[in-house]
């Protein structure tokens, strides 16, 4: 439920990729034909030269001699810090609180996510489909929504878990008094394999 | 956005990877590399030695690696480049399906781990045939189960029964996809039963 940017993380990984490429098949290219390799090594003295030339054309007083030179600190600088947001970019969203309703000047009242939490142990307090419970809110899209994980004992039909679940999202719905986006994930665990199946089975 | 357009969503980003462990790992090595290159222009700037080598080197170097290298070499680097482009473009590319299924809810978006349905149906096909914990093992992929059955020794598993059993446990899930079973009996049987 996070707000990751898949698009743009797909796109990221593409370019990446499709660079790497490109690179890769023009070093094997040099390998086998040699025009290539000639090509490649003129080319690379000319930019050196073209390079030398710039740095002469755009004197600067001082240690840094040219302002080509603070460009070429400038430049990867950015691109560093570009990659750092990134990576920070990734996951993010969560939130401690479900609900936050302002009351016209008199105050605010705000649901954490412990209160949804601590309902949804004691309704399924005992439970011979679900061993274990993690509730988490979510800010998607400027919404908030809810996570519900409930950890199936072995051998549970998903199906009654999740009309379990459809009849907690409609308490918590009651609770809140407003319908909120949910998800609910069926997992299994470690808990799942050392707790065995349920005994009534 | 209507409830079901969220429902759809939350689904799809729970059953398909985000590719945030790629991602992540990319950009920290483009970090990495950008920040060591910013350290080395700045070294040459206050003409201090260089850490590995200064841009001016490491351009030469660039130019010379065709010239310096044996061709071999050559096209054994470039295959190397070339298969880690080619990862991350996959990466990119493939739907990133994750072993989870959904099911139908009116209204939540509700994802199961295959595991669990594996359980669940390993259960009804075992109370089916009347067997022991651990005689039906069932592996749940994205649009087939299989249902390995290792019936007691000198007590035939009655396939059909079984088959009409997970038929009617997966028919109650109600799962976004249709998933066709299949059983297979193995032909050893387990002692002691």
């Amino acid at each position: 439920m996070s707000q990751t940017n898949r698009v743009l993380n797909r796109i990221l990984l593409a370019l990446a990729g499709l660079v790497l490429l490109a690179a890769g098949t023009a070093t094997a290219a040099a390998g086998i034909l040699p025009d290539i390799a000639a090509f490649w090594t003129a080319a690379g003295s000319s930019l050196m030269d073209r390079a030398g030339s710039l740095l002469a054309a755009a004197p600067l007083p001082g240690p840094a001699r040219s302002w080509w030179a603070v460009a070429g600190v400038a430049a990867p600088l950015l691109a560093a810090a570009l990659s750092i947001a990134w990576v920070a970019s990734q996951g993010g969203g969560r939130t401690p609180r479900v609900a936050r309703e302002t009351d016209g000047g008199l105050g605010t009242t705000v649901v954490e996510t412990g209160l949804v939490s601590a309902a949804v142990k004691q309704a399924l307090d005992g439970s011979p489909l679900i061993l274990g419970t993690t509730v988490s809110a979510w800010e998607t899209r400027g919404k908030t929504g809810l996570r519900l994980q409930l950890q199936a004992r072995q051998g549970a039909s998903p199906r009654e878990i999740a009309d379990t679940a459809d009849q907690l999202v409609r308490g918590i719905d009651a609770l809140l008094g407003h319908p909120l986006p949910v998800l609910v994930r069926i997992t299994s665990g470690t808990r799942t394999k050392v707790a065995g199946p349920g005994r009534a089975r | 956005m209507s409830q079901h357009r969220v429902i759809r969503r939350l689904v799809r980003r729970e059953t398909h990877s985000s590719r945030a462990a790629a991602s992540a790992l990319t950009a920290g090595a483009l970090a990495a590399i950008f920040l060591w290159l910013a350290l080395e222009a700045v070294l040459a700037l206050l003409q201090q030695s260089p850490l590995l080598a200064s841009p001016d080197r490491l351009g030469r170097w660039l130019a010379g690696v065709p010239a310096n290298t044996p061709p071999a070499g050559l096209v054994a680097a470039g295959a190397g480049l070339a298969a880690l482009g080619l990862v991350l473009f996959a990466a990119a590319a493939t739907p990133g399906r994750r072993s989870r299924h959904a099911v139908h809810s009116d209204r939540s978006a509700v994802v199961v781990d295959d595991e669990v349905i594996a359980s669940a149906v390993s259960l009804r096909a075992r109370l089916t045939a009347g067997l022991a914990r651990g005689q039906v093992s069932t592996t749940v992929g994205r649009r087939a189960v299989r249902v390995l059955v290792r019936p007691t020794s000198g007590i035939p598993a009655d396939r059909d029964k079984i088959g009409t059993a997970v038929d009617a446990e997966l028919a109650t899930y109600a799962l976004d996809r249709r998933i066709t079973p299949s059983i297979h009996i193995s032909r050893e049987g387990a002692l002691g039963q």
